[in-house]
């Protein structure tokens, strides 16, 4: 049922550049489909393995200097930038992930928080090979099979295609052995280690694909943006990715997607101020997190079992 | 390249300065996590607090120090008063993950309602010391420097006697140690962690208006600081408020001497990779915590 619905939405979204011809809604689709998919490998560190990561923003950052430097610099193309910002990704998580996930989660949060701002710091001054505050700009348009994705509606089923393959896979991992695993170090670690399961492997899994993925979605979005320069790690995009997975409903699989999905068009309607905007963002977060501490999905859960306790009654 | 000793002694002293007013916002930090187990995430925002309050307030005492830095301290110790009574109290224990949500929430509510209200335009403001100082040798400390650095080594002693010998702050350390056995012999946990935030906004407050006639006070300044904080408070081991200090004045020299002989990148950089390397060898920081200790 589920998955007829999210297959129906897929191709409902795949619909949009034939119902529109304006470029401005393409473009918020394309952010929407992005932003989803970053929000969803956040879902599957701190929403399925229990972990507050902020280093998400950083991976971000790296995914998308590594698919331009690669075109830029290297002389790649956008296929291998895309995947050059995963695996370097996967890597750096592994790196980064040995240590941070060995300490207590107060300190893991704080030192995935620090890596992020390192990332930041290194965007900003390592100017040889990140151009420092300027930039890159004049990113060229991908190109496959002789076609030119020059246009916004035609790099839309670039973005399009990749939130639709890397979401079915982590809907495949999620709902896998190795998904229900995550959850039970996250309910009870003490517990899942008496039942013979060793916690590090599967948390530093979870923290590398989740990197790889979010490196992946921070390379394509630098493509829609055409340009990237140190403000790509604008703690905003943390914000926003926390915020959707937080109302979504953490460890909601489709609570987060479709929260991914609906609020990503929040900030355009909220643009008519920027200071505002950000006030505006923030209430929200805290008010979430008074009135729906799980999310919508649950809430949802929630209404349900007094529902049926009632009818039990 | 020859080393200066008047140079190195300068870096020196600069670097304990600004160590010392790391300190103070690590130590509000390291306190808050002892008693509450949550970590503020706008705690840099109470610093950028007393900061606007210090540029404010300096102008309408006609550029007096002392009482300036009096009424920035009441108004960010009100602010902390605040932020615990309308959010903080509503916390249970054990919702670390949430405390962090809700307290980043209220940084960019804060961040950006001064912005909104005073402009992000970085402002700077004169004191009654202007830019006069003491000079020993070829060495020169301004006074704003020096007092902001001799207030923070009084609020330091001033905050250790308070925790060793008072009633108020046996009462936090007994909390922090051991949160059932504190409530069988009658502590209210309610009143000693407003007591803390108070206490912490207090020293976050003084750390701000001790910058704000050092450098520009902007909505942003917290930001920068809280990071370099966060990591301090990992490199000193979490709730252990004297490794808290000894990793900040350490972070100020070694900051100050990285910036006086490299580049700047390096010297934003290094606490960064301190961190790093301090949690591959010590998971639990270089000083573990054993409860809340003060000596």
């Amino acid at each position: 049922m589920k998955l007829a619905l999210a297959f129906l939405g897929a191709l409902a979204f795949a619909a949009l550049p034939f119902l529109t011809s304006s470029n401005y809604i393409i473009g918020v689709g394309i952010s929407a489909l992005t932003f989803t998919v970053a929000a969803a490998a956040l879902n599957l560190v701190y929403g399925f393995a229990g972990l507050l990561s902020f280093a998400q923003l950083g991976f971000w950052g790296i995914g998308g200097y590594a698919a331009a430097l690669t075109v830029v610099t290297f002389g790649g193309t956008f296929w291998e930038g895309v995947l050059w910002a995963a695996l370097l990704n996967g890597a750096i998580a592994l790196v980064v992930g040995y240590p941070t996930l060995r300490t207590n989660r107060h300190a893991f949060v704080i030192s995935t928080l620090t890596f992020a701002l390192l990332v930041t710091l290194i965007a900003r001054d390592w100017v040889s090979l990140t151009r420092g505050p300027l930039g890159i700009p004049n990113l060229p348009s991908p190109e496959a099979f002789g076609q030119r994705f020059d246009t916004p509606a035609k790099f839309y089923w670039i973005a399009w295609a990749f939130a639709v393959a890397t979401i079915a896979f982590l809907y495949a991992l999620c709902s896998s052995r190795i998904g229900r695993t995550l959850v039970a170090i996250k309910q009870n670690e003490p517990l899942t280690r008496a039942q013979g399961i060793s916690p590090m492997p599967y948390k530093l899994a979870a923290f590398a694909v989740g990197a790889a993925i979010t490196g992946a979605a921070g390379g394509v979005y630098c493509f829609e943006l055409r340009i990237i320069d140190p403000t790509f790690l604008d703690f905003y995009y943390m914000q926003t990715f926390l915020i959707i997975v937080i109302i979504g409903g953490t460890g909601s699989f489709w609570g987060v997607i479709a929260a991914g999905i609906a609020l990503s068009a929040l900030p355009e309607v909220l643009r008519f101020s920027e200071d505002l905007r950000m006030i505006i963002y923030g209430v929200i977060l805290v008010a979430a997190m008074f009135v729906m501490p799980s999310g919508v999905a649950g809430w949802l859960r929630e209404r349900r079992l007094t529902a049926m306790r009632e009818a039990l009654r | 390249m020859t080393i200066d000793a008047a140079y190195l002694l300068q870096l020196t002293l600069n670097g304990i300065a600004l160590g010392l007013l790391y300190a103070l916002i690590a130590v509000g930090l390291s306190l808050i996590f002892g008693v509450m187990e949550i970590i503020n995430f706008a705690h840099g925002e109470l610093l950028m607090l007393g900061a606007f309050a210090m540029t404010f307030a300096l102008p309408v005492v006609g550029l007096l120090y002392w009482p300036a830095l009096a009424a920035s301290l009441f108004a960010t110790m009100l602010a902390g008063f605040v932020i615990f009574e309308i959010l903080l109290v509503r916390l249970k224990p054990d919702e670390f993950e949430r405390s962090i949500l809700i307290t980043l929430g209220l940084s960019i509510i804060l961040i950006h309602t001064v912005q909104y209200l005073f402009t992000a335009t970085p402002r700077m403001v004169d004191t009654q010391y202007g830019f006069d100082g003491v000079a020993i040798g070829t060495i020169r400390l301004t006074w704003t420097r020096l007092i902001g650095a001799g207030a923070a080594i009084v609020a330091f002693t001033g905050l250790y006697l308070t925790l060793r010998f008072t009633q108020f702050g046996r009462a936090m350390r007994a909390i922090a140690q051991n949160r059932e056995a504190a409530l069988m012999v009658g502590i209210r946990p309610r009143t000693v962690a407003r007591n803390a935030v108070i206490l912490a906004a207090g020293l976050c407050g003084l750390a701000g208006s001790a910058l704000a006639p050092i450098q520009l006070v902007t909505p942003y300044m917290g930001q920068f600081l809280i990071f370099k904080a966060f990591a301090l408070v990992i490199i000193g081991g979490l709730g252990n408020i004297p490794g808290a200090v000894v990793a900040a004045v350490a972070l100020g020299l070694v900051e100050s001497w990285i910036g006086g002989f490299f580049t700047a990148a390096w010297q934003e950089g290094a606490v960064f990779v301190i961190m790093i390397v301090v949690l591959m060898l010590r998971p639990d920081g270089l000083f573990k915590r054993g409860g809340m200790r003060v000596g």
